[in-house]
């Protein structure tokens, strides 16, 4: 007899998922838990079932399997937390994108409604499991998968103006998950460098209900037009309705942060570390501000801390270890800076900690008055910038460094470093102030403004020569003479951007060329990776995308090789599945 | 919104992943117990008659781990502060359908072992922006109470009324007391605090909070208690904005 009796109208079925062909993973610390998982995983029909009753016996099966399922819980015991597995496992690439990974909690966790984890399993689902709810959530997972099928493809070419165009075609057929297609949508367009569409798209949500990612999105677009106060309301509002809503705490701290105001993004940003500690960044951003306040012993808390929850997790980071040893130094322990920047480097490795490593050393021995070894930290940077075989790091790097070598009385080596730094950014206005104020700081006002005004017009000269190549019809010119410039202004973005107009214009005049192609999308990335949310860079993808068939191999290739010859890309430009 | 700004998120950190831990750990207990039966349970002839059998005393069994769980779930929805703007609230837009299959789904080996019948009915396309995890929650509790009080038949309808969901979970039992009835009436107004003078008040309780936390333009969900409706005994009902 069936104990259930339904009395409605009966409807179209969907169509059937096999779920007995698919690969499963149960991660689960309790064995009765996996016993209990594994039975009602038969009872679906399922036929291959792995186990793992932690987060390291879960890596090294990841490693070896492509899953098409994993049920993971969030609390494993010692070791790795469920998280922590998710985010190695989807940076590591060792999920498949149509992998389904549903996380498991004792409780209604506060992740799951916390709006920034930037990996966020497809589902949460809390215990009990029945057989009912879990086959429910995979179906659901699994469908939203398809819708998304081509969305995510187009995201992973980096393709945002045709991905944000198919959510919008997407969300007429499916009503249950319009709200999901938008906030994507509004990702996207903000990804493209379009804000003013991306609000657009938050305001139509907020009409049908009060989404505090929707808020919170707004809020972030108003401070990215520089209307501080505005976005400050907007997420202070957030907080209000929901406290745990840690996204709002982080982008109210960066909102004081832009108006100088240290001391309220400290206070923001202490609540929110109290709230959720586990998160590098966030320890990380506590640490910075703290140092900057001078307030030692809730900077080395959260550097330690910092480093105590990155040992596992591959968001790691080098930051915490150089905030720790510039805390040791203002702690007057020099030795123990020294012991943490051997090991940051030791960890980390590459040029570029190496070069960080040794700033801050230099800026140990500075702050703590030992002049000497200040100078010989000096010396050994100007040494290691002479060797040109090597990358130069990234302007905020430079601009640190430059401050650290006048400071400590060396000349020639800054002066060089600040005039690369002004043709890499010759028309950033904001930027080139703060490296007055270097030359300000170092007594060289005058000839400060002479060198960037010579390093400004070196720079337009290249880029000029190239354009006028271009407009002159002379292609394969224009295209040679823009490698060279890159060359010389391998972090221009204006020289970047004009360089990827060249080879897409040839390609559009010519004919495809799979090489030139290859170079332009290696440009493109590698500009997306040095600062993200252009709105040319969507528009030129748009434009490759429409020549030939872009596969996410070919980007993700060429993305991946400027990842191994520069190191890792920022946080920002990863991909996630938000 | 709140006045309470944020005292009672700084009590001990330690104190509070312990007791996460623990109810972590009570979780899978009960988990275990409950799936276990349910498996002994679902590979068994139902018997003509339950009483005094082992299939009746295990059918009893996982009815008391089902409210063991139940009462758990609402400890420690109560000890997040359900309601308040602490709780970590996640409503997203929800289809009907998937909501009736899983409150029937987790209901489906305890009503096949006290040989009762549940009926469903609802629109199945209907889309409604809801914390699913908090509403199954409720569903259940009020089915699993319903079990305790019906004769052999429990409803579960869903239908969409003007601006509002509204849910009802009835039964052909003898109906609600006097005085829990006058405790759901929602004209007396009263504050959700008054459930927790009766000792089946907690799961009214949760159910209320839960209907509470759901807003939309002014609109609030609520709770109700009535005796008749379709079957002739008690009747939930549960009205979302």
């Amino acid at each position: 007899m069936n104990w259930v009796q339904d009395m409605s109208a009966p409807a179209s079925s969907t169509a059937e998922i096999d779920w007995e062909e698919k690969r499963y993973l149960i991660i689960d610390d309790f064995v009765g838990i996996r016993q209990l998982l594994r039975e009602s995983l038969r009872n679906l029909g399922a036929k291959h079932i792995d186990q793992a009753s932690s987060g390291g016996e879960a890596m090294v099966l990841l490693a070896k399997t492509r899953y098409d399922v994993v049920l993971c819980d969030y609390n494993l015991g010692d070791g790795k937390n469920g998280q922590q597995v998710l985010e190695e496992a989807r940076i590591r690439n060792l999920m498949l994108p149509s992998s389904v990974w549903l996380m498991v909690s004792a409780e209604k966790s506060v992740e799951s409604v916390m709006g920034a984890a930037e990996h966020q399993p497809d589902a949460y689902i809390i215990k009990p499991i029945t057989e009912g709810v879990l086959l429910t959530r995979l179906n659901r997972v699994w469908l939203k998968k398809q819708i998304f099928a081509d969305i995510d493809q187009a995201f992973a070419d980096k393709d945002y103006l045709r991905a944000a165009r198919l959510c919008a075609e997407q969300v007429e057929h499916n009503p249950l998950h319009a709200i999901d297609l938008l906030r994507m949508r509004a990702t996207l367009l903000l990804k493209a460098g379009d804000p003013d569409g991306a609000g657009a798209v938050y305001e139509q949500v907020l009409q049908e209900r009060e989404y505090n990612w929707a808020r919170c999105g707004l809020g972030k677009i108003r401070m990215g037009d520089g209307d501080l106060d505005a976005a400050r309301l907007m997420f202070q509002a957030v907080i209000t309705d929901n406290r745990f809503y840690i996204d709002a705490f982080d982008q109210l701290a960066q909102s004081f942060l832009l108006q100088g105001k240290t001391e309220e993004a400290f206070d923001v940003l202490q609540k929110a570390a109290k709230l959720s500690p586990n998160s590098v960044p966030r320890q990380r951003s506590l640490g910075q501000t703290a140092l900057k306040l001078g307030n030692i012993p809730v900077a080395e808390r959260a550097f330690r801390k910092c480093i105590e929850i990155g040992e596992f997790s591959v968001l790691k980071t080098v930051d915490a270890y150089l905030g720790l040893a510039r805390v040791c130094g203002q702690k007057n322990d020099t030795k123990e800076a020294i012991r943490l920047l051997n090991a940051a480097v030791h960890q980390f490795g590459g040029d570029q900690v190496a070069l960080r490593a040794k700033i801050t050393e230099g800026l140990v021995y500075h702050e703590s008055g030992d002049f000497r070894r200040a100078r010989k930290s000096g010396d050994e940077l100007e040494a290691m910038l002479a060797d040109e075989s090597r990358q130069r790091p990234d302007t905020g790097t430079c601009l640190d460094m430059a401050t650290l070598l006048f400071a400590v009385g060396v000349k020639e080596a800054p002066v060089n470093l600040l005039a690369y730094v002004t043709r890499n950014n010759h028309d950033n206005e904001p930027l080139l102030e703060d490296v007055q104020k270097i030359f300000d700081k170092a007594r060289m006002s005058e000839e400060g403004e002479e060198l960037i005004k010579t390093a400004r017009k070196e720079a337009a000269d290249l880029m000029n020569k190239g354009v006028l190549l271009w407009k002159g019809g002379k292609l394969t010119e224009a295209v040679e003479w823009m490698r060279v410039a890159r060359e010389q202004l391998p972090h221009n973005m204006r020289i970047l951007f004009n360089s990827a107009q060249i080879l897409i214009s040839t390609l559009q005049q010519n004919g495809y060329v799979k090489e030139l192609a290859d170079e332009a999308i290696g440009v493109l990335m590698h500009v997306d990776a040095i600062a993200p949310g252009q709105q040319r860079f969507a528009l030129l993808m748009e434009q490759l995308a429409m020549l030939a068939p872009v596969s996410g191999v070919v980007a993700a290739a060429a993305a991946s090789e400027y990842e191994a010859a520069n190191g890792p890309v920022p946080e920002s430009t990863r991909w996630s599945g938000d | 919104m709140d006045e309470q700004e944020a005292p009672q998120a700084e009590g001990s950190p330690e104190l509070s992943m312990f007791l996460a831990s623990i109810a972590h750990d009570m979780k899978n207990s009960v988990s275990v117990l409950s799936g276990t039966l349910e498996n002994l349970l679902s590979t068994q002839q139902v018997p003509d008659s339950l009483a005094s059998t082992e299939y009746g005393k295990m059918a009893q069994m996982l009815y008391q781990t089902r409210r063991l769980n139940d009462n758990l779930i609402q400890l420690l929805a109560l000890y997040k502060e359900v309601g308040k703007p602490g709780y970590p609230f996640d409503q997203a837009p929800r289809s009907i359908t998937e909501l009736v299959e899983q409150a029937a789904g987790q209901a489906r080996v305890l009503l096949m072992s006290h040989k009762i019948t549940l009926d469903v009915d609802f629109p199945r396309n209907a889309i409604w922006t809801l914390d699913e995890d908090l509403i199954i929650g409720v569903l259940v509790h009020a089915i699993n109470n319903a079990i305790r009080y019906t004769h052999d038949r429990i409803r579960l309808s869903v239908k969409i009324d003007g601006d509002y969901l509204e849910i009802r979970v009835e039964d052909n039992g003898a109906g609600f007391p006097q005085m829990l009835l006058d405790m759901g009436a929602p004209s007396a107004r009263r504050s959700s605090v008054d459930f927790l003078s009766n000792s089946s008040g907690l799961g009214l309780y949760f159910s209320s909070e839960v209907a509470r936390m759901h807003k939309h333009r002014e609109r609030t969900g609520s709770i109700a208690l009535e005796n008749g409706g379709t079957l002739g005994g008690g009747c939930f009902i549960l009205r979302l904005p």
